[in-house]
């Protein structure tokens, strides 16, 4: 009873439908529960992992076909297509097409040109074979070969090389010295000249790895060797990165298990704090489970 | 010996469990040194004039929003502050409900305005090309915005964007993965010269490193960047005129609860490198006994 009123009484909500709003209580059992279901995996896989797994695969679904279908067919076709048809009659007007003015008649058959192309695609549901399907999709690897060639090019290749071209001794090294006062060691003139130098260095190496014309002699092995050595470190980096992002996504789960232990959501007690409670629930039923399973192999 | 060597790989979870959640309880805090990479990206929003407009893009989803989450409320209120005005949009269809979620709660509290100040354009579907699409004619990719569907041009700070990012000074990425900040270095840094910033995930932070300084003025990366983040943004905070004070002070809390999961990732990164130091020595005194 005495819960029934504090549940009354409590500031946060047993159910709010404002997506900007604070969690409410319903809310914040369910996030519990799953963030336990999901960690129990760790165990090994069991119902409530699977529980879990299949709501995340649910909803999941459910909100990326409401967003494409929004963004990627109601939007660009039936709205765009209404905006043009809206001038389309009126003399003299222009429609903008990608940043150029473009006739309303012309912008509307492009558009229903693609719209078109867009049900091609689906011809391959029933007819795996078809001609259909290929058209467009040569049309899209087209495009798509031809954006990412022409941007990765200048990002990846030009702008990397002219990145590479430094100065082994920095221009200020005259005027502030090689290790100036009150400047992080990070962004001194020694530390830059230094690592400048291992980057140059390093990317010679590495490349020199994979030249693979010529017969790997003691000059090229050597080299080839350093190549190696950076691309272990640069791999050891990445998994130190990597780790340092699981944990970091641990710590947010436990640090949102803490929030959800407030008294708010746990009837006015602490005794009844939703991480609490549903470890116990879930560690106890997986733990009867294992004992009954081993009962049962036993006899 | 042999014992140790087949250990169940459960200890180490439940090792590293008891660690986070005994660490968290204890409430440990520590502040941390910023590096350059962070000061530079918050210099860059600094030196912008006040009334600038840039872009800053969402491409991130839950999965990554504990680690990129708190650098894009900062972001905002670094912006707001500053009194720079925000084109967002998303390339991550996940990534609108924080969106909307973080400006409604602090660009109001710097008097900034909806449709003035700060446009919420939403997601569009197709990575690259849409990237490029929205490079090439903003318009065209978004003739409405996202929040009640007004046409672009009937807000008055779209009056000042133009085709190939007219009028957009700077172009900021909080990015989880594909697309995300390498997608926009190719389709945006690259044609057409924009000055860009980015707040990665940890994974993804390796990648960076050679983009910067040339094609990347600075970036924050994983939850260790947010917090080198939140500090600057928190400790110039103080020179802000605030109509409303509660989202400034949750962003001290987010600032004082990341200066704590620091101190817990530290010895989460302890406990790794002891087990792989000690997974090594067994391995090797193992081979010396087989021998």
């Amino acid at each position: 009873m005495s819960s029934m009123l504090a549940l009354q009484d409590a500031a946060t909500p047993f159910v709010s439908l404002d997506p900007n709003g604070p969690v409410d209580i319903i809310g914040a059992w369910l996030m519990c529960f799953l963030t336990l279901s999901v960690f129990s995996f760790l165990y090994k896989d069991n119902p409530f992992y699977k529980v879990a797994e299949h709501v995340f695969v649910g909803v999941g679904t459910a909100y990326f076909a409401l967003q494409y279908y929004k963004e990627g067919i109601l939007e660009p076709v039936r709205d765009h297509m209404y905006d043009i048809a809206e001038v389309m009659g009126e003399p003299g007007a222009s429609f903008s097409l990608g940043g150029y003015d473009a006739d309303p008649t012309i912008a509307f058959i492009l558009r229903a040109v693609a719209a078109i192309f867009g049900l091609m695609l689906l011809t391959r549901l029933f007819s795996p074979n078809s001609w259909a399907p290929r058209w467009p999709l040569a049309v899209m690897v087209g495009v798509y070969s031809a954006l990412k060639l022409t941007g990765e090019t200048q990002s990846k290749l030009v702008l990397q090389t002219k990145g590479l071209m430094k100065p082994l001794v920095p221009e200020n090294v005259g005027e502030v010295g090689w290790f100036p006062d009150g400047v992080a060691l990070e962004s001194t003139p020694l530390f830059l000249t230094i690592a400048n130098a291992i980057v140059v260095i390093g990317v010679i190496c590495a490349l020199s790895h994979f030249l693979f014309t010529w017969k790997r002699g003691r000059t090229l092995g050597a080299v080839s060797r350093v190549g190696i050595i950076v691309l272990m470190i640069t791999f050891g980096s990445m998994f130190g990165f990597t780790v340092l992002g699981r944990i970091a996504l641990l710590i947010e789960r436990v640090n949102e298990l803490f929030d959800l232990s407030e008294p708010d959501y746990a009837f006015g007690t602490p005794f009844l704090s939703p991480p609490v409670i549903l470890t116990v629930l879930i560690a106890g039923t997986l733990t009867l489970f294992a004992l009954q399973r081993k009962e049962g192999t036993d006899s | 010996m042999a014992q140790a060597t087949d250990l169940d790989r459960r200890w180490i979870f439940l090792a590293m469990g008891v660690l986070v959640v005994g660490l968290f309880a204890s409430g440990v805090s520590s502040p941390m040194p910023v590096s350059r990479y962070v000061s530079d990206y918050y210099d860059t929003i600094e030196a912008l004039p006040e009334g600038s407009v840039v872009m800053l893009s969402a491409d991130f989803d839950p999965a990554s929003a504990a680690e990129l989450f708190p650098t894009y409320q900062a972001t905002i209120h670094h912006l707001m502050r500053r009194g720079i005005r925000v084109v967002n949009v998303a390339t991550w269809p996940a990534a609108p409900p924080y969106t909307r979620k973080a400006f409604d709660a602090i660009a109001p509290a710097y008097g900034r305005e909806y449709g003035t100040d700060w446009v919420e354009l939403g997601f569009k579907p197709g990575d690259d090309v849409a990237m490029a699409q929205i490079g090439q004619s903003i318009r065209t990719t978004y003739p409405r915005d996202d929040r009640d569907g007004t046409a672009i041009d009937q807000l008055p700070l779209m009056s000042e964007v133009g085709d190939s990012f007219e009028g957009i000074e700077l172009l900021l990425t909080m990015s989880a993965g594909y697309p995300g900040i390498l997608e926009w270095i190719a389709q945006a840094g690259g044609r057409y010269d924009m000055t860009m910033l980015a707040a990665t995930t940890a994974v993804q932070t390796p990648d960076l490193f050679a983009y910067y300084p040339t094609q990347l003025a600075g970036f924050c990366g994983g939850a260790t960047g947010a917090t080198q983040y939140l500090q600057l943004v928190a400790n110039s905070a103080g020179t802000a005129t605030i109509m409303d004070q509660a989202p400034l002070d949750e962003l001290l809390a987010v600032k004082e609860k990341n200066q704590k999961r620091m101190v817990i990732q530290m010895w989460g990164h302890l406990l790794i490198i002891a087990l792989i130091v000690l997974g090594n020595v067994l391995y090797f005194r193992g081979r010396k006994a087989v021998a």
